[in-house]
C-alpha cells in the first residue's frame, strides 16, 4: 500500500495539503507543550528541564514502532521510504553549526516559528538569522559544493551498520531512551530551577 | 494507576511492543508492484529506450552517469562488449550481489543484449520491482553495430542533419573501437565505486 505518494494513491497536491494539516498540528503541539520558550529549550543544556529530550526520543520511538508494525501488516513498503542520504562531514559540521545556533539563539528552526507565531520578538530576530544564514550559504554555494557533497556514504541505517534486525535495534533504542528519560529526571531533580 | 510515574507507564507500553518487533521475523515482501496498465503505458511510450546515438554520445563524452549492463551470458560478454559495460547475466539478474547496481538512484543503467528481448525483459522485471533509472539500448547490440560501428553513408543530397549524424556516428564508432570491431583497451569493465543501495524516493524533508 504505502507510502501513499510514491504508490500514486494520492497526488502531490493532496500530499502538500496533508503536510499542511500535519504542520499545523505539529506547530500547535510544539507551542502547547512549551517549546516556544527558549528557557525551556535551553534547560536541556543545563539539566533543569529535559522535556526536549523526552519529546524527541518519544517521537522517534512512536515513528519506529509505527513504521515497523505497518510494514509487518503490509501497509507500507519500507524499501520505498525515503532515507536521507549521508554526507558525513557536511552533516557533522552542519550539526555543530545548528547546535551552536540552538544554544546561542535559544530556538531550533521549527520552534522559532512557533514562538514568532505567539509574538516573541527574539524569535523574529532568530528567523532573520535563519534567512541570513540561508543567503550566505546560497551565495557561497560554489565554494562549498565540494565539501557539501563530499564524503557520500549512501543511506546507511543503524540496523544495516550493526548487522541486526530492525526490531532488535528498535528494542535497543527503546531501552536506551528509557535510560535517558530516567537520567533526565534525575538531572531535573539535581539542578532544579524555581522559575524559568 | 493514579500515582504511576508516566515514565513507567510509557515503558509498560513500548517495551512489549519493542519485544514483539524484536522477535517477529521482518517483513521482506514488497507490496509495491507496478500495475500491468502502468507497465503497458511505459512500454507504449517507449520511454525505456536509450538510442545508440545517445549512448554513443555519453560514452564519447565519458559521462559518469551511464552504466551499461550487458545481460548476455559471460562467454558472450568476454568475446565482445561495449566499452565500460559490466556483465550481469540475465539469469542472475535478481541475485543479491547485483541489487546495488540495478536498484540505485545515481546513474542511468542501460541494459543491452544482442537483440532487445533479454534487455527488455530485464527492464520489465526491475521496473515491476519499482526500481528506477533502468533503461534499454534501443535495437540492442545488433543495431548498435549497424548504426554506430558501420554507419551507412548518406547520399550527397541528404539533408545536413543526416550528414552530421553520420559524421558523429563515424567518429564515435572509431573512438569506441568500431570498424572491424577490434577490442580497444578501454573495453575492460572498471570497478565501479560503491553506489547507494537504497532507491531515492520522493523527498520528504524533516527536522524540528
Amino acid at each position: 500500500m504505502g507510502p501513499l505518494i510514491v504508490s500514486d494513491i494520492i497526488t502531490q497536491n493532496t500530499n502538500f495539503f496533508l503536510a499542511f494539516l500535519i504542520g499545523i498540528g505539529f506547530g500547535f503541539v510544539l507551542e502547547s507543550s512549551g517549546f516556544s520558550s527558549s528557557r525551556k529549550l535551553a534547560g536541556m543544556f543545563y539539566g533543569y528541564d529535559t522535556v526536549v529530550l523526552k519529546v524527541f526520543f518519544t517521537a522517534a520511538i512512536v515513528a519506529m514502532l509505527g513504521l515497523l508494525f505497518m510494514s509487518l501488516f503490509n501497509w507500507i513498503d519500507l524499501d520505498m521510504v525515503y532515507v536521507n542520504p549521508t554526507y558525513l562531514w557536511s552533516t557533522i559540521v552542519g550539526g555543530i553549526i545548528m547546535g551552536a545556533g540552538f544554544i546561542v539563539g535559544g530556538f531550533c528552526p521549527g520552534t522559532s516559528f512557533c514562538a514568532a507565531a505567539i509574538g516573541k520578538i527574539d524569535a523574529l530576530f532568530f528567523i532573520g538569522g535563519i534567512f541570513l544564514g540561508i543567503f550566505i550559504f546560497t551565495e557561497a554555494y560554489p565554494l562549498l559544493e565540494g565539501f557539501y557533497k563530499g564524503s557520500f556514504r549512501g543511506t546507511p541505517t543503524l540496523p544495516e551498520a550493526l548487522g541486526l534486525k530492525d526490531g532488535v535495534v528498535v528494542l535497543g533504542i527503546i531501552i536506551v531512551a528509557l535510560g535517558m528519560f530516567w537520567a533526565g529526571e534525575w538531572a531535573e531533580k539535581k539542578f532544579p530551577r524555581k522559575e524559568y | 494507576m493514579k500515582n504511576i510515574n508516566p515514565r513507567v507507564l510509557l515503558a509498560m507500553f513500548i517495551i512489549p511492543l519493542g519485544m514483539i518487533l524484536a522477535f517477529v521475523p521482518a517483513n521482506t515482501t514488497h507490496p509495491y508492484k507496478l500495475s500491468p496498465e502502468d507497465l503497458l503505458e511505459y512500454v507504449n511510450s517507449g520511454m525505456q529506450f536509450f538510442t545508440p546515438d545517445e549512448v554513443a554520445h555519453m560514452l564519447v563524452s565519458k559521462d559518469p552517469s551511464l552504466v551499461l549492463i550487458d545481460v548476455r551470458a559471460e562467454t558472450e560478454y568476454e568475446k565482445y562488449h561495449l566499452p565500460g559495460a559490466i556483465n550481469i547475466p540475465f539469469t542472475s539478474l535478481l541475485d543479491d550481489q547485483w541489487k546495488d547496481y540495478v536498484n540505485q538512484d545515481l546513474r542511468y543503467n542501460v541494459f543491452y543484449s544482442n537483440g532487445t528481448v533479454n534487455a527488455n525483459q530485464a527492464w520489465m522485471l526491475t521496473r515491476q520491482l519499482g526500481y528506477e533509472n533502468n533503461y534499454v539500448l534501443q535495437g540492442g547490440l545488433n543495431y548498435w553495430v549497424e548504426s554506430i560501428m558501420n554507419p551507412d553513408k548518406p547520399g550527397s543530397t541528404s539533408p545536413n542533419e543526416e550528414i552530421a549524424k553520420y559524421d558523429f556516428r563515424k567518429g564515435a564508432g572509431q573512438a569506441l573501437g568500431g570498424g572491424a570491431m577490434i577490442e580497444s583497451s578501454a573495453q575492460v569493465a572498471p570497478d565501479l565505486p560503491k553506489i547507494a543501495p537504497r532507491p531515492k524516493k520522493k523527498k520528504v524533508q524533516g527536522g524540528c
